[in-house]
């Protein structure tokens, strides 16, 4: 086993970023090494992983600044895992899907590897002060690639994307100065050490209830936007059309998911510490994400659009799965992060094609593509049955667990999505694709050509790593039921919790 | 026969104030000017390491120049400024007429600074003042266009009407308490506080408020920023104003501690809208130095909020420690914001070199900077760190200043301050980043250019500076708390 795993798989990127910037003509290649280190790195953690340990594996720390109490801190547990093999997967594929990219290549695959180094310090963060400056540091290789190969506006997307999610950590960055203020460790210092303040909110007498709600509003403000959730989902369409493919990708596929990752590691387990109305807000927030996220996407005009909507829709199961707090329901909605990850990966990606074989994403004025790109249509279409939630591929398994252990305690809420979104979800699913794809190809298409080989490589990998998955979802969902019982721990249920 | 190593902690400012006579004096005969270049930069490498080596704790010429970290600390935080500045000088005066003098005013500018952060007497502390200013206003019109006389001209007469109004404040405090040693002004105040100190503190709050160009007191600085030559405003920015944070800081912590509510209150308001005004009038702006400007008045607002920590903490029960993690975190954001708005200012003198070369006029407009990462891509690639440094963005020394200092806020009980600064954070974003989308994302309009190294130099270490504090911030942290402890009593 290799030590200091996480702090290399943090590094390598990093240094492979630095070298990107410095190659001239090869950039692509550093930046396939440089990312296929982390990706072997975390397959090895995957495979040395003890699934029924609820303890941090891989832990590393040392003294950083100790007058504040902070430590470079990082491991790994059930709920980080996953994200972190789904960074490195992502971040391989993705630097193969943007092979013919060569608008200064050399800066594009230096921001590629250095938002992988960003979200894999987020997902392996133990203290809060590192966390934030993950956090944070993310936000600048993707304003660089929404502004630098974005669309036509985008200058305004990226400064948009840039401030609406600095706003929202800036609030948590209060909210984790309100933790740290209050919580002495036994020997009177302070810490930045996540798991401890978290666990410390479980004190009634030091975190009053006044406190303590304002405390969990901040956290749940920061996270929700970064998700995003309704209503606070309006920076993502922007950044989403106006950045690469590339860019959205990661975007989609990763930054995304730091929210997700965030209510798992903070929200629940301080959720039975706070004011019982939090649960029926976050519960209507995620619904209100879901069925709203699916009609948007529906009435959307631009293919890449919809697919944005979508993945309001999509991140919406995440949330209510969380909120609803039962095991099946926990862990599905850390699989369907997992999953979430993978689908949208390839339908970002066929947007992206479309667009650069074809020149428009408009939905109406395609159509009959796949006479023309068969291999292209059989990939895109897999990958819109998976988003639809198909029975055999991973999205099904991750939205019907969360249905399922949903209903047990937020029975309402849950029929609602379904009466609502799951039909919709299906609709503008097979509509667009219908469009786009099939039916007599348009006089003006005839010369397209199907999309290059290593779109097709990078997108099949997605594809095969979705059937797997949902075929073997165990491979994965055994790390997250562990950390589901985890997060439950202190209380079992919502019952218990007083709300229902 | 005078025993030397009894002021061996003062020998810094010795030698720079030597060093200064010296160049004047060789400028008389020699020709080259880029030598007293050099030896400025020598000079001043060699004062740094002796402020950072003297012995703290001893008091010198009658009670009145104090030796502490809080001193050690500004003096340094000053001589790093000017060493930076002299760097990129290098580049700039090297032939031309008159480059000596402006060595040797950087010089005497500079031991003003250092005299008003060790002072603990007013008339002392007066003395450096005026030191360093009139230093300033003879170099803010250094270049002699008139847009230089225009600000230095403003700044004159500001400058001089702040230290007017200080000086009467000074005089009334001396009237009350019969002394001019800040520490039995503190006595005497506490002990018999008249309605006059009243009138005392707000003469003294709105003498230094100019200095350190809080709102309403700000008016001078956005015009002498833009007018003035680009590398003396780097001093003025990060130098000049900092020394207003150093004298207030012993004027109000220590001298008027008695007054404590009222000029809590006083900088309660002054604080928040300083910062808010700042950072909104500078969205408007299209001139990138007035920008930084704007920028500055804005981050002195957000340094202004540890006096209200220190203010605030009086009545809680862990006082001493809010207060000096409040202290420590201005000083932090003054070191942190002394290296990033001297840095952003050289950064401005690279593309003003750039385009004046073009036969162009007015080379601070935003327009300019279009496309700087290919024309000049180190300027570009600093200047980009230091407007992330400045919004606060991590790991770098703005956003470690920002950290402690809202952290120290939050801990007061300030929540509203905090969160203010922390919304005018998230709207100083906005002005950062259109500069950046300025460089970065917009086609360059002219062909690339030789950076000059004094300014590529300079750049590239205040980078590596505001870089290294944001990634191992503990040994600045412990420097800035035990500056912070100077100040409260024990």
């Amino acid at each position: 086993m290799i030590s200091n795993a996480i702090t290399l798989m943090i590094a390598v990127p990093l240094i492979g970023a630095v070298l990107c910037f410095a190659a001239k003509s090869q950039a692509r290649i550093v930046a396939l090494i440089a990312s296929l280190v982390p990706l072997f790195i975390s397959l090895q953690m995957y495979t040395g992983f003890d699934k029924t340990s609820k303890l941090m594996q891989f832990v590393e720390s040392y003294n950083w600044v100790p007058s504040l109490g902070v430590k470079y801190t990082v491991g790994v547990d059930g709920i980080g895992m996953p994200l972190v093999l789904l960074s490195t997967i992502v971040s391989v594929l993705v630097v193969i899907y943007s092979w013919g990219e060569h608008d200064r290549a050399n800066q594009f695959f230096a921001l590629l590897l250095l938002n992988e180094v960003g979200v894999l310090g987020v997902f392996t963060s133990l203290d809060f002060f590192l966390f934030y400056i993950f956090w944070e540091i993310v936000l600048i290789p993707m304003f660089f690639l929404i502004g630098n190969w974005g669309g036509p506006r985008k200058s305004y997307a990226a400064i948009k994307f840039f401030i609406y999610t600095h706003i929202a950590s800036l609030i948590m960055l209060l909210a984790i100065f309100g933790l740290y203020f209050t919580y002495r460790m036994p020997d009177g210092s302070r810490t930045f050490d996540m798991l401890t303040l978290i666990q410390a909110t479980s004190d009634k007498v030091l975190f009053p209830p006044a406190l303590i709600n304002l405390i969990f509003a901040g956290l749940l403000f920061g996270f929700l936007v970064k998700m995003p959730a309704f209503p606070f989902h309006t920076w993502l369409p922007d950044a989403h059309v106006e950045a690469p493919t590339a860019g959205s990708v990661l975007l989609a596929a990763l930054l995304l998911k730091m929210g997700g990752y965030g209510i798992f590691r903070v929200i629940l387990p301080m959720l039975p510490n706070v004011d019982k109305m939090f649960v029926t807000v976050i519960a209507i927030i995620a619904v209100l994400s879901i069925v709203y996220g699916a009609f948007l996407a529906l009435a959307q005009k631009d293919l890449k659009k919809m697919v944005a909507y979508s993945s309001v829709s999509h991140m919406g199961f995440v949330t209510l799965g969380a909120v609803a707090f039962t095991w099946l329901s926990i862990q599905g909605a850390m699989f369907q992060q997992f999953s979430h990850g993978l689908i949208t990966c390839v339908l970002f990606m066929s947007a992206g094609t479309i667009q650069h074989t074809v020149g428009t994403r408009i939905i109406a004025d395609l159509g009959g593509l796949a006479d023309r790109m068969p291999k292209f249509a059989v990939l895109m279409l897999a990958g819109f049955m998976a988003s639809l939630g198909l029975p055999g591929m991973s999205g099904f398994v991750a939205e019907f667990t969360v249905l399922a252990g949903s209903y047990a305690t937020l029975p309402f809420y849950t029929l609602i999505v379904i009466f609502f979104s799951v039909a919709i979800t299906a609709a503008y699913h097979l509509w667009s694709m219908q469009k786009v794809m099939f039916g007599p190809i348009l006089p003006k298409f005839l010369d397209v050509h199907d999309a290059h080989t290593y779109e097709i490589a990078s997108m099949t990998a997605f594809i095969l790593l979705i059937i797997l998955f949902g075929v073997q979802p165990a491979l994965i969902t055994d790390i997250m039921g562990t950390a589901a019982y985890q997060v439950m721990e202190p209380v079992k249920t919502l019952a218990q919790m007083g709300v229902i | 026969m005078v025993d030397l190593a009894h002021y061996a902690p003062l020998y810094a400012e010795g030698l720079l104030t030597a060093l200064a006579m010296l160049i004047l004096f060789a400028g008389l005969f020699m020709k080259s000017k880029s030598m007293m270049g050099y030896v400025s930069l020598v000079g001043l490498a060699l004062s740094l390491f002796l402020v950072l080596t003297a012995k703290t704790g001893s008091i010198f010429f009658f009670d009145t120049v104090s030796v502490d970290p809080l001193s050690q600390f500004f003096k340094a935080t000053f001589i790093v400024v000017s060493l930076l500045v002299v760097i990129a000088s290098l580049s700039r005066y090297k032939e031309s007429a008159g480059g000596d003098e402006f060595y040797a005013l950087l010089l005497l500018a500079t031991v003003g600074m250092m005299v008003v952060s060790s002072s603990i007497d007013l008339i002392t502390l007066f003395v450096g003042f005026e030191l360093a200013s009139l230093s300033t206003y003879a170099l803010a019109a250094f270049d002699k266009s008139r847009r230089n006389l225009e600000a230095a001209m403003k700044y004159f007469i500001f400058g001089s009407a702040s230290s007017a109004l200080m000086l009467f404040g000074f005089s009334l405090l001396y009237g009350m308490t019969g002394t001019t040693r800040i520490s039995e002004i503190a006595t005497t105040l506490t002990a018999n506080l008249g309605p006059a100190s009243l009138i005392a503190l707000i003469f003294v709050i709105a003498g230094f408020a100019f200095k350190m160009a809080l709102v309403p007191f700000h008016m001078w600085a956005p015009d002498t920023y833009e007018g003035a030559p680009s590398l003396v405003s780097a001093l003025l920015a990060a130098g000049s104003k900092k020394m207003g944070f150093a004298a207030a800081f012993r004027v109000i912590f220590v001298a008027m501690v008695a007054l404590r509510v009222e000029w809590y209150l006083a900088f309660a308001i002054l604080a928040a809208i300083t910062m808010t005004l700042g950072n909104i009038v500078a969205i408007w702006q299209n001139n990138v130095r007035r920008i930084f400007a704007y920028s500055s008045v804005a981050q002195a607002g957000y340094i202004a909020i540890a006096f209200v920590v220190v203010g605030a903490a009086g009545t809680l029960p862990n006082s001493a420690y809010v207060a000096q993690t409040g202290i420590a975190g201005g000083l932090l954001l003054i070191l942190g914001h002394a290296l990033m708005k001297t840095g952003a200012f050289i950064a401005t003198a690279v593309v003003a070199y750039m385009v004046l070369r073009e036969g162009k006029t007015d080379p601070d407009d935003i327009s300019s900077y279009a496309g700087l990462s290919k024309r000049a891509p180190i300027t570009a690639f600093c200047l980009l760190i230091f407007m992330f440094a400045l919004a606060g963005i991590p790991p770098t020394a703005g956003y470690i200043g920002k950290f402690v200092l809202f952290g120290s806020a939050i801990n007061a009980g300030l929540v509203w301050l905090a969160v203010l600064a922390i919304i005018n954070s998230a709207i100083s974003l906005y002005y950062y980043l259109r500069i950046i989308m300025y460089m970065y994302l917009r086609p360059a309009t002219g062909p690339k250019i030789v950076e000059p190294k004094g300014y590529v130099a300079a750049l590239v270490l205040t980078t590596i500076g505001v870089i290294w504090i944001g990634v191992n911030p503990q040994p600045f942290i412990d420097y800035a708390m035990q500056a912070a402890a100077v100040l409260l009593p024990h």
